[in-house]
Protein backbone atom coordinates (compact mmCIF):
# COMPACT_ATOMS: atom_id res chain seq x y z
CA UNK A 1 0.00 0.00 0.00
CA UNK A 2 0.97 3.79 -0.79
CA UNK A 3 1.80 5.65 2.35
CA UNK A 4 -0.64 8.06 1.49
CA UNK A 5 -3.44 5.32 0.97
CA UNK A 6 -1.74 3.57 4.29
CA UNK A 7 -2.01 7.51 6.45
CA UNK A 8 -6.00 7.60 5.10
CA UNK A 9 -6.87 4.17 6.07
CA UNK A 10 -5.29 4.23 9.30
CA UNK A 11 -4.86 7.76 10.40
CA UNK A 12 -7.92 10.26 8.39
CA UNK A 13 -10.57 7.16 8.22
CA UNK A 14 -10.02 6.33 11.70
CA UNK A 15 -9.98 10.05 12.85
CA UNK A 16 -13.50 10.04 11.27
CA UNK A 17 -14.86 7.02 12.57
CA UNK A 18 -13.80 8.38 16.15
CA UNK A 19 -15.87 11.24 15.07
CA UNK A 20 -18.66 9.85 13.61
CA UNK A 21 -18.93 7.24 16.50
CA UNK A 22 -18.94 9.59 19.44
CA UNK A 23 -21.74 11.55 17.67
CA UNK A 24 -23.71 8.69 16.55
CA UNK A 25 -23.58 7.14 20.33
CA UNK A 26 -24.79 10.50 22.07
CA UNK A 27 -27.31 11.45 20.04
CA UNK A 28 -28.82 8.61 18.67
CA UNK A 29 -31.98 7.19 20.02
CA UNK A 30 -31.77 3.90 18.52
CA UNK A 31 -30.19 1.08 20.60
CA UNK A 32 -28.07 -0.82 17.36
CA UNK A 33 -27.08 2.49 16.11
CA UNK A 34 -25.59 3.36 19.71
CA UNK A 35 -23.68 -0.03 19.83
CA UNK A 36 -22.63 0.67 16.13
CA UNK A 37 -21.33 4.13 17.21
CA UNK A 38 -19.32 2.83 20.08
CA UNK A 39 -17.68 0.24 18.19
CA UNK A 40 -16.83 2.81 15.40
CA UNK A 41 -15.82 5.21 18.40
CA UNK A 42 -13.39 1.97 19.33
CA UNK A 43 -12.33 0.94 16.43
CA UNK A 44 -10.89 4.72 15.70
CA UNK A 45 -9.54 5.13 18.47
CA UNK A 46 -7.46 1.92 18.71
CA UNK A 47 -6.74 2.49 15.37
CA UNK A 48 -5.14 6.07 15.97
CA UNK A 49 -3.33 4.63 18.95
CA UNK A 50 -1.58 2.29 16.74
CA UNK A 51 -0.32 4.59 14.41
CA UNK A 52 3.18 4.39 15.97
CA UNK A 53 3.29 1.32 14.38
CA UNK A 54 0.93 1.23 11.28
CA UNK A 55 2.29 4.57 10.05
CA UNK A 56 6.07 5.68 11.81
CA UNK A 57 6.85 7.56 8.64
CA UNK A 58 4.09 10.02 9.01
CA UNK A 59 4.75 12.77 11.67
CA UNK A 60 0.75 12.70 11.93
CA UNK A 61 1.80 9.61 13.91
CA UNK A 62 2.95 11.50 16.57
CA UNK A 63 -0.79 12.42 17.28
CA UNK A 64 -1.26 8.30 17.90
CA UNK A 65 1.72 8.46 20.18
CA UNK A 66 -0.07 11.29 22.80
CA UNK A 67 -2.88 9.56 22.74
CA UNK A 68 -1.49 6.44 24.35
CA UNK A 69 0.61 8.60 26.12
CA UNK A 70 -2.83 10.03 27.83
CA UNK A 71 -4.41 7.19 28.38
CA UNK A 72 -3.60 6.20 31.73
CA UNK A 73 -3.90 9.08 33.61
CA UNK A 74 -7.26 9.44 31.63
CA UNK A 75 -8.27 6.55 33.04
CA UNK A 76 -7.23 6.99 36.68
CA UNK A 77 -8.83 10.52 36.70
CA UNK A 78 -12.00 9.38 35.23
CA UNK A 79 -12.40 6.38 37.28
CA UNK A 80 -11.22 7.92 40.83
CA UNK A 81 -13.65 10.77 40.03
CA UNK A 82 -16.32 8.32 39.47
CA UNK A 83 -15.50 5.83 42.29
CA UNK A 84 -15.25 9.21 44.63
CA UNK A 85 -18.89 10.16 43.16
CA UNK A 86 -20.96 7.24 43.73
CA UNK A 87 -19.76 6.47 47.18
CA UNK A 88 -21.00 9.93 48.26
CA UNK A 89 -24.72 10.45 48.69
CA UNK A 90 -26.46 8.95 46.05
CA UNK A 91 -30.08 7.34 45.92
CA UNK A 92 -28.97 3.99 44.08
CA UNK A 93 -25.88 2.17 43.23
CA UNK A 94 -24.00 3.53 46.00
CA UNK A 95 -20.22 2.22 46.17
CA UNK A 96 -18.71 1.41 49.77
CA UNK A 97 -16.10 3.42 51.56
CA UNK A 98 -13.27 1.22 50.32
CA UNK A 99 -14.00 2.36 46.95
CA UNK A 100 -13.82 6.18 48.01
CA UNK A 101 -10.23 5.30 49.22
CA UNK A 102 -9.09 3.44 45.73
CA UNK A 103 -10.67 6.56 44.36
CA UNK A 104 -8.72 9.57 45.84
CA UNK A 105 -5.64 7.52 45.46
CA UNK A 106 -6.15 7.00 41.64
CA UNK A 107 -6.59 10.84 41.06
CA UNK A 108 -4.15 11.57 42.83
CA UNK A 109 -1.95 9.21 40.74
CA UNK A 110 -3.23 10.56 37.64
CA UNK A 111 -2.78 14.18 38.90
CA UNK A 112 0.55 13.19 39.82
CA UNK A 113 1.25 10.96 36.62
CA UNK A 114 0.39 14.09 34.42
CA UNK A 115 2.87 16.59 36.27
CA UNK A 116 5.59 13.83 35.88
CA UNK A 117 4.89 13.96 32.11
CA UNK A 118 6.26 17.63 32.50
CA UNK A 119 8.25 17.80 35.43
CA UNK A 120 9.81 14.03 35.34
CA UNK A 121 11.44 11.34 32.76
CA UNK A 122 7.48 10.40 32.03
CA UNK A 123 7.79 13.15 29.20
CA UNK A 124 6.09 11.55 25.97
CA UNK A 125 9.24 11.19 23.77
CA UNK A 126 8.71 10.59 19.84
CA UNK A 127 10.48 9.64 18.15
CA UNK A 128 13.92 10.52 19.61
CA UNK A 129 12.25 14.33 20.89
CA UNK A 130 9.53 15.63 23.08
CA UNK A 131 6.36 14.91 21.02
CA UNK A 132 5.48 18.11 19.28
CA UNK A 133 1.69 17.22 20.15
CA UNK A 134 2.78 17.11 24.04
CA UNK A 135 4.02 20.34 24.34
CA UNK A 136 0.07 21.91 22.56
CA UNK A 137 -1.62 19.67 24.83
CA UNK A 138 -0.19 20.49 28.34
CA UNK A 139 -0.41 23.99 28.39
CA UNK A 140 -3.94 23.93 27.31
CA UNK A 141 -4.69 21.78 29.31
CA UNK A 142 -3.42 24.02 32.15
CA UNK A 143 -5.39 27.01 30.60
CA UNK A 144 -8.27 25.12 30.41
CA UNK A 145 -8.53 23.99 33.94
CA UNK A 146 -7.46 27.61 34.52
CA UNK A 147 -10.63 28.93 33.12
CA UNK A 148 -13.11 25.92 33.25
CA UNK A 149 -13.17 25.83 36.94
CA UNK A 150 -12.67 30.23 37.57
CA UNK A 151 -15.63 29.77 35.10
CA UNK A 152 -17.68 27.28 38.01
CA UNK A 153 -16.49 28.93 40.92
CA UNK A 154 -18.33 32.12 39.12
CA UNK A 155 -21.25 30.10 38.35
CA UNK A 156 -21.41 28.54 42.29
CA UNK A 157 -21.33 32.46 42.96
CA UNK A 158 -23.97 33.57 40.76
CA UNK A 159 -26.61 30.31 41.77
CA UNK A 160 -25.55 28.27 43.96
CA UNK A 161 -26.77 27.56 47.61
CA UNK A 162 -24.66 26.67 50.74
CA UNK A 163 -21.94 25.84 47.97
CA UNK A 164 -19.07 27.95 49.74
CA UNK A 165 -17.23 24.55 50.19
CA UNK A 166 -17.15 23.81 46.53
CA UNK A 167 -16.57 27.23 45.99
CA UNK A 168 -13.34 26.80 47.73
CA UNK A 169 -12.56 23.82 45.81
CA UNK A 170 -12.92 25.03 42.36
CA UNK A 171 -10.64 28.46 43.41
CA UNK A 172 -8.16 25.62 44.83
CA UNK A 173 -8.39 24.10 41.70
CA UNK A 174 -8.00 27.08 39.70
CA UNK A 175 -5.28 28.28 42.34
CA UNK A 176 -3.18 24.98 41.37
CA UNK A 177 -3.51 25.62 37.75
CA UNK A 178 -1.89 28.93 37.50
CA UNK A 179 0.67 27.98 40.25
CA UNK A 180 1.23 25.09 37.58
CA UNK A 181 1.93 27.37 34.10
CA UNK A 182 3.90 30.19 36.57
CA UNK A 183 6.40 27.54 37.77
CA UNK A 184 6.68 25.88 34.57
CA UNK A 185 7.50 29.71 33.00
CA UNK A 186 10.55 29.88 35.99
CA UNK A 187 12.13 26.77 36.85
CA UNK A 188 13.45 24.10 33.47
CA UNK A 189 11.98 20.90 33.41
CA UNK A 190 14.24 17.87 32.55
CA UNK A 191 12.69 18.01 28.92
CA UNK A 192 10.92 20.82 28.83
CA UNK A 193 13.33 24.15 29.01
CA UNK A 194 11.17 27.53 30.39
CA UNK A 195 11.67 29.67 27.48
CA UNK A 196 10.04 26.54 25.11
CA UNK A 197 7.29 25.83 28.22
CA UNK A 198 6.30 29.87 27.55
CA UNK A 199 6.17 30.16 24.05
CA UNK A 200 4.16 27.64 24.08
CA UNK A 201 1.29 29.00 26.32
CA UNK A 202 1.24 31.57 24.46
CA UNK A 203 0.55 29.66 21.33
CA UNK A 204 -1.84 27.49 23.34
CA UNK A 205 -3.79 30.11 24.85
CA UNK A 206 -4.10 31.43 20.52
CA UNK A 207 -5.31 28.00 19.75
CA UNK A 208 -8.03 28.07 22.30
CA UNK A 209 -8.98 31.55 22.00
CA UNK A 210 -8.78 31.37 17.97
CA UNK A 211 -11.21 27.70 18.66
CA UNK A 212 -13.75 29.01 20.86
CA UNK A 213 -14.16 32.31 18.28
CA UNK A 214 -14.60 29.58 15.40
CA UNK A 215 -16.71 27.52 17.49
CA UNK A 216 -18.81 30.79 18.20
CA UNK A 217 -19.11 32.10 14.67
CA UNK A 218 -20.07 28.88 13.63
CA UNK A 219 -23.18 28.35 16.15
CA UNK A 220 -24.30 31.90 15.43
CA UNK A 221 -24.52 30.45 11.55
CA UNK A 222 -26.55 27.29 12.61
CA UNK A 223 -28.53 29.24 14.71
CA UNK A 224 -29.26 31.94 11.73
CA UNK A 225 -29.77 28.88 9.25
CA UNK A 226 -32.59 27.34 12.04
CA UNK A 227 -33.94 30.70 12.31
CA UNK A 228 -34.54 31.19 8.46
CA UNK A 229 -36.06 28.25 7.69
CA UNK A 230 -38.37 28.07 10.97
CA UNK A 231 -39.33 31.62 10.01
CA UNK A 232 -40.72 30.25 6.27
CA UNK A 233 -42.82 27.38 7.57
CA UNK A 234 -46.40 28.32 7.23
CA UNK A 235 -48.12 29.04 10.56
CA UNK A 236 -49.85 25.61 12.10
CA UNK A 237 -53.35 25.24 11.49
CA UNK A 238 -55.47 27.06 14.31
CA UNK A 239 -57.85 25.32 16.38
CA UNK A 240 -61.51 26.41 16.75
CA UNK A 241 -62.00 28.18 20.31
CA UNK A 242 -64.15 25.96 22.57
CA UNK A 243 -67.64 26.47 22.56
CA UNK A 244 -69.89 26.87 25.14
CA UNK A 245 -70.19 22.64 26.24
CA UNK A 246 -66.52 22.26 26.24
CA UNK A 247 -65.82 24.85 28.42
CA UNK A 248 -68.46 23.25 30.90
CA UNK A 249 -66.90 20.26 30.48
CA UNK A 250 -63.39 21.43 31.18
CA UNK A 251 -64.76 23.85 34.33
CA UNK A 252 -66.30 20.44 35.74
CA UNK A 253 -63.18 18.46 35.51
CA UNK A 254 -61.03 21.27 36.76
CA UNK A 255 -63.50 21.67 40.08
CA UNK A 256 -62.90 17.78 40.38
CA UNK A 257 -59.43 17.97 40.50
CA UNK A 258 -59.50 20.92 43.14
CA UNK A 259 -61.76 19.24 45.55
CA UNK A 260 -58.72 16.65 45.82
CA UNK A 261 -60.00 13.08 45.90
CA UNK A 262 -58.98 10.20 48.27
CA UNK A 263 -55.16 10.86 49.40
CA UNK A 264 -52.59 8.49 48.55
CA UNK A 265 -50.07 7.26 50.61
CA UNK B 1 -35.49 37.04 44.08
CA UNK B 2 -33.45 39.44 42.26
CA UNK B 3 -32.86 38.67 38.62
CA UNK B 4 -30.09 39.90 36.38
CA UNK B 5 -30.41 40.71 32.92
CA UNK B 6 -29.40 37.98 30.58
CA UNK B 7 -26.55 40.11 29.61
CA UNK B 8 -25.12 40.71 32.32
CA UNK B 9 -24.98 37.46 33.57
CA UNK B 10 -23.04 36.25 30.66
CA UNK B 11 -20.68 39.11 30.75
CA UNK B 12 -20.24 38.38 34.59
CA UNK B 13 -19.52 34.58 33.77
CA UNK B 14 -17.34 35.84 31.31
CA UNK B 15 -15.08 37.92 33.19
CA UNK B 16 -15.03 35.10 35.37
CA UNK B 17 -13.31 32.76 32.72
CA UNK B 18 -11.22 35.07 30.94
CA UNK B 19 -10.26 37.31 33.62
CA UNK B 20 -7.82 34.53 35.35
CA UNK B 21 -6.73 33.54 31.83
CA UNK B 22 -5.61 37.24 31.64
CA UNK B 23 -3.96 37.44 34.62
CA UNK B 24 -1.74 34.16 34.11
CA UNK B 25 -0.87 35.49 30.44
CA UNK B 26 -0.12 39.41 31.76
CA UNK B 27 2.55 36.83 34.48
CA UNK B 28 4.25 35.43 32.77
CA UNK B 29 4.65 37.81 30.00
CA UNK B 30 5.36 40.60 32.63
CA UNK B 31 8.09 38.49 33.77
CA UNK B 32 9.35 36.32 30.81
CA UNK B 33 9.10 38.93 28.25
CA UNK B 34 7.58 36.44 25.91
CA UNK B 35 7.48 37.53 22.31
CA UNK B 36 4.51 36.29 21.68
CA UNK B 37 5.93 35.74 17.62
CA UNK B 38 3.61 33.52 15.68
CA UNK B 39 0.41 33.45 18.32
CA UNK B 40 -1.92 35.67 15.51
CA UNK B 41 -1.43 33.12 12.98
CA UNK B 42 -2.02 30.43 15.07
CA UNK B 43 -5.13 32.17 16.07
CA UNK B 44 -6.14 32.55 12.73
CA UNK B 45 -5.57 29.12 11.68
CA UNK B 46 -7.45 28.08 14.69
CA UNK B 47 -9.92 29.93 13.85
CA UNK B 48 -10.68 28.89 10.38
CA UNK B 49 -10.13 25.04 11.56
CA UNK B 50 -12.60 25.48 14.57
CA UNK B 51 -15.38 27.20 12.38
CA UNK B 52 -15.07 24.67 9.10
CA UNK B 53 -14.67 21.70 11.66
CA UNK B 54 -17.52 22.90 14.19
CA UNK B 55 -20.16 23.59 10.94
CA UNK B 56 -19.47 20.05 9.49
CA UNK B 57 -20.36 18.37 13.40
CA UNK B 58 -23.07 21.19 13.73
CA UNK B 59 -24.14 19.76 10.16
CA UNK B 60 -24.29 16.36 11.77
CA UNK B 61 -26.59 17.66 14.44
CA UNK B 62 -29.67 18.61 12.33
CA UNK B 63 -29.99 14.87 11.72
CA UNK B 64 -31.77 14.69 15.14
CA UNK B 65 -32.84 18.11 14.45
CA UNK B 66 -34.65 16.37 11.47
CA UNK B 67 -36.41 13.79 13.00
CA UNK B 68 -38.88 16.30 14.75
CA UNK B 69 -39.07 18.72 11.61
CA UNK B 70 -39.97 16.09 8.84
CA UNK B 71 -36.28 15.81 7.29
CA UNK B 72 -35.85 19.34 5.94
CA UNK B 73 -33.17 19.90 3.16
CA UNK B 74 -32.72 23.64 4.14
CA UNK B 75 -31.11 23.87 7.00
CA UNK B 76 -28.37 20.71 5.81
CA UNK B 77 -27.93 22.89 2.69
CA UNK B 78 -27.19 25.84 4.70
CA UNK B 79 -25.06 23.84 7.61
CA UNK B 80 -22.92 22.26 4.32
CA UNK B 81 -22.54 25.88 2.54
CA UNK B 82 -20.85 27.22 5.97
CA UNK B 83 -18.34 23.95 6.27
CA UNK B 84 -17.48 24.65 2.67
CA UNK B 85 -17.12 28.22 3.01
CA UNK B 86 -14.76 27.62 6.11
CA UNK B 87 -12.96 25.34 4.19
CA UNK B 88 -12.82 27.42 0.97
CA UNK B 89 -11.60 30.69 3.08
CA UNK B 90 -9.22 28.15 4.94
CA UNK B 91 -7.47 27.10 1.71
CA UNK B 92 -7.62 30.67 0.14
CA UNK B 93 -5.89 32.21 3.12
CA UNK B 94 -3.11 29.23 3.47
CA UNK B 95 -2.59 29.46 -0.64
CA UNK B 96 -1.90 33.25 -0.33
CA UNK B 97 2.03 33.23 0.38
CA UNK B 98 3.47 32.71 4.16
CA UNK B 99 0.60 34.75 5.25
CA UNK B 100 -0.98 31.74 7.59
CA UNK B 101 2.09 29.25 6.59
CA UNK B 102 3.94 27.99 9.82
CA UNK B 103 6.11 25.24 9.48
CA UNK B 104 5.11 23.22 6.53
CA UNK B 105 5.55 23.06 2.72
CA UNK B 106 2.39 22.88 1.17
CA UNK B 107 -1.13 23.81 1.90
CA UNK B 108 -2.24 20.62 2.46
CA UNK B 109 0.48 19.73 5.16
CA UNK B 110 -0.57 23.13 6.93
CA UNK B 111 -4.25 21.92 6.69
CA UNK B 112 -3.94 18.69 7.85
CA UNK B 113 -1.38 20.15 10.75
CA UNK B 114 -4.05 22.62 11.73
CA UNK B 115 -6.77 19.54 12.16
CA UNK B 116 -4.72 17.57 14.61
CA UNK B 117 -3.55 20.40 16.93
CA UNK B 118 -7.53 21.60 16.79
CA UNK B 119 -7.94 17.69 17.68
CA UNK B 120 -4.91 18.14 19.97
CA UNK B 121 -6.72 21.32 22.04
CA UNK B 122 -9.76 19.64 21.90
CA UNK B 123 -8.34 16.48 23.95
CA UNK B 124 -6.78 19.22 26.07
CA UNK B 125 -9.68 21.38 26.73
CA UNK B 126 -11.81 18.06 27.24
CA UNK B 127 -9.44 16.92 29.69
CA UNK B 128 -9.23 19.83 31.39
CA UNK B 129 -13.41 19.68 31.89
CA UNK B 130 -13.32 16.16 33.10
CA UNK B 131 -11.37 17.09 36.03
CA UNK B 132 -12.88 20.24 36.96
CA UNK B 133 -16.63 18.64 36.50
CA UNK B 134 -14.79 15.28 38.29
CA UNK B 135 -14.01 17.64 41.19
CA UNK B 136 -17.07 19.54 41.65
CA UNK B 137 -19.73 16.52 41.46
CA UNK B 138 -17.20 14.52 44.39
CA UNK B 139 -17.50 17.67 46.54
CA UNK B 140 -21.31 17.88 45.83
CA UNK B 141 -21.99 14.25 46.63
CA UNK B 142 -19.74 14.60 49.41
CA UNK B 143 -21.46 16.47 51.15
CA UNK B 144 -24.76 16.55 53.58
CA UNK B 145 -28.04 15.62 51.11
CA UNK B 146 -29.63 19.35 50.71
CA UNK B 147 -33.23 19.87 51.60
CA UNK B 148 -35.16 22.41 50.56
CA UNK B 149 -37.35 23.87 52.99
CA UNK B 150 -40.75 25.24 52.11
CA UNK B 151 -41.94 28.17 54.16
CA UNK B 152 -45.79 27.57 55.12
CA UNK B 153 -48.17 29.36 53.53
Amino acid sequence: MEEATQAFVFFWLAGLFLLFGFMLSFFSKVHWQRRAGLFLFGAGLLSLMATPWTLPFSPSSAFGHLLGSLIGPSVLLGVGFYQITFSGNVPVGKLGPGDRKIGYVMVVGGVLWLQGMHWWHLTPTYPDEVNRYWLIFWPTMLLGVLAISSGAYGVLAMVGVQRQKEQRLMGGVAFFALYSILVGAFFDGPNVNSERFVSQVFLAAADVFGALVGALFAVLVFALVLVVYERQQPDPDRLEPPNAEQLTQASRMIAQQMEGGVEDE
Amino acid sequence: MNKSHPLTVLFRLGTFVLLPLMVALSAVWWFKGASGEGTLVRFANALLTSFTLMSFVLLFTLFVYGDARKRPIAPLFGMCLSGLIGAGLTVYFLSQGELLMEDNGSVRAQALSNIIRFGTTMIGLGLAGMVVAGALFSSVMSGPRNTILFEEE
